[in-house]
């Protein structure tokens, strides 16, 4: 995986990727992919363990995001 | 042909209404499939749905074989493997204290041996099941003890097999301690035969189950695990181990991706019935003459799993609030509790067994998750001097770094850009490593040297980091884990 990314295995669960965005005032990404598939997206926006959103997706919702967000996916 | 139509599917669809209120308030489902066979149960007034619960036996027998194959087919082997030392103290820990305590309070209600030993694994062993919900419903899958408690109640499942192992030749009894001994031994060697075959013989079962149809896939497979269950049974080996093998036995196939989805919806369904059939055999009667070991028990459970939290934070160098989180989330008891307790009912033990664990099982399903959801006030009264000596971190961050040897680090950069070992010896290096503690800079592991490492073995200092461009990675020889700068937080 790319620098900058932690990955740490969650048993049972599936595999956590931490992406630290700005660290200097906490901001960071945490994407869980569960071993069922599911996607659970944490937004943390300060310091502290309380995220300020959670989302969770199916596969299909997690592909559409990736792809807009990975600049791929336009219409027209 | 004879068959209650009407009072399963009555049954069976009160449970799931009952279980999907519970799941509305935040509550686990299994004591909810059990409660709808306790109310409609022939011991309870008003409508009855079976009058012979023993018609359900073959069903929930199913329920319990599939329940526990599929436990082993999802058992991460590799991820609990790869994830040190200082889980399985932890875990070891974890299991010590309540199994222990379990113990001493089953002996001390003096219902007789057999019956401690069912009552110390029912307290004792939490429900992955429900710990995994809670973290994911209490948004904490991002928290720094997570993969810590995960990785417990992964153990914890494993270690059921050798629970039920010990168990089950105790519940049938022996005639002498030789006999009980002979017995224990069977059923342990059984085990490691069966460990065997997951280890070396997965690639045989797996030809024999592979197809390219689903449909020849789920029967084949089912129809393998409820014969070894039952060959297991004949042998006076749990069935429940027999099927919890072969899962693992099926997880190292080429199948498993498919089998894990054949098994999911059976599993559902199946281990759904088996905790109504549970529910159905419960006198309601009973339950009063319980109550009291019912609440000393669940006392007893939140002061051992609090225990268990901070012998772990301090491992792992959590803080307080992960060390409350860890403590009060693995508090849930359930599907592995019931699966002890109708091993006692089939055992014939003490009638008091099965309303105790009832009892004991619905009041944890309320209290796990809303005490759960609330750590944050155990944490605010953990001492300091309780958790890791030199703790750096606030009180109410869960945010720390894997490693506990972080206050040893002396020294952060450096000139030297050769290892000094190798030049001497005319040798070359592929990556170079500097130890934290006294700077010493030697090659790495990928090195036909492996000079830094070498010099932790002689020094002792426990922490290296990359001294390659942009890899800003450091290296715990004691904790075997990769460090970084916690996520959140610059102090250090």
């Amino acid at each position: 995986m790319g620098k900058g990314v932690h990955i740490q295995e969650l048993p049972g669960l599936g595999t956590r990727y931490d992406i630290d965005l700005r660290s200097s005032n906490g901001e960071r990404v945490s994407i869980v992919v569960g071993r069922d598939g599911k996607r659970h997206l944490y937004v943390f926006t300060s310091r502290s363990d309380e995220p300020a959103a959670v989302v969770e997706l199916t596969e299909e919702q997690a592909r559409k995001i990736g792809a807009v967000l990975g600049g791929t996916f336009f219409t027209d | 042909m004879h068959a209650n139509l009407i009072g399963l599917g009555a049954l069976i669809l009160v449970a799931g209404l009952l279980a999907r209120f519970g799941r509305r308030m935040g509550l686990p489902t299994v004591p909810f499939f059990m409660l709808a066979g306790i109310l409609l149960g022939p011991s309870t007034g008003g409508p009855v749905a079976f009058d012979h619960p023993e018609d359900l036996d073959m069903l929930a027998l199913f329920g319990l074989v599939i329940l526990l194959f599929h436990l082993g087919l999802e058992f991460p082997v590799e991820q609990v493997l790869g994830s040190g030392k200082r889980l399985f103290w932890a875990a070891g820990a974890y299991i010590g204290i309540n199994i222990g305590a379990g113990l001493a309070l089953g002996f001390s209600m003096g219902w007789g041996t057999k019956e401690a030993f069912v009552i110390a694994g029912a307290v004792g062993i939490s429900s992955s099941a429900i710990a995994t919900k809670l973290l994911i419903e209490m948004r904490r899958l991002a928290n720094a003890e997570t993969p810590v408690i995960l990785g417990i109640i992964v153990i914890e499942d494993l270690f059921l097999a050798f629970y039920l192992a010990l168990l089950s030749p105790i519940l049938e009894g022996a005639s002498s301690a030789g006999e009980l001994i002979l017995n224990i031994g069977i059923s342990f060697g059984y085990l490691v035969a069966l460990f065997a075959v997951a280890r070396w013989g997965a690639r045989w079962i797996g030809k024999v189950l592979d197809s390219r149809e689903d449909e020849i896939v789920a029967i084949i497979m089912i129809g393998l695990v409820v014969l070894v269950a039952g060959l297991s049974a004949e042998i006076g080996v749990s069935d429940a181990i027999g099927a919890l093998m072969i899962g693992l036995v099926v997880a190292r196939t080429s199948i498993r991706e498919r089998a894990e989805r054949i098994a999911v919806p059976l599993r559902d369904v199946f281990a759904a019935i088996f905790f109504i059939a549970f529910g159905l055999s419960i006198d309601v009667g009973a339950i009063g003459s319980v109550i009291w070991p019912v609440l000393i028990a669940v006392g007893i459970t939140v002061v051992t799993n609090v225990t268990a939290g901070l012998i772990t934070a301090r491992l792992f160098g959590l803080n307080q609030r992960g060390a409350a989180n860890v403590g009060l989330t693995v508090l849930g008891r359930g599907e592995f509790s019931l699966i002890l307790a109708t091993l006692a009912l089939g055992a014939g033990l003490d009638e008091r067994v099965g309303p105790f664990i009832a009892l004991y099982v619905l009041i944890l399903a309320v209290v796990a998750p809303i005490v759960a959801a609330n750590s944050k006030y155990l944490a605010r009264v953990i001492p300091d001097r309780l958790l890791h000596d030199r703790w750096r971190y606030v009180r109410e961050e869960t945010i720390s770094t894997a490693c506990t040897h972080l206050d040893r680090i002396q020294i952060t950069e450096t000139d030297e850009d050769e290892c000094k070992e190798c030049v001497e010896i005319g040798d070359t290096w592929v990556q170079l490593r500097m130890c934290l503690v006294c700077g010493h800079v030697a090659c790495c592991d990928d090195s036909t040297n492996k000079h830094a490492t070498a010099h932790y073995e002689d020094s002792r200092h426990p922490l290296i980091r990359s001294l390659e461009d942009g890899d800003g990675w450091q290296y715990c020889y004691e904790d075997q884990s990769l460090v970084r700068e916690p996520a959140g937080s610059s102090r250090s």
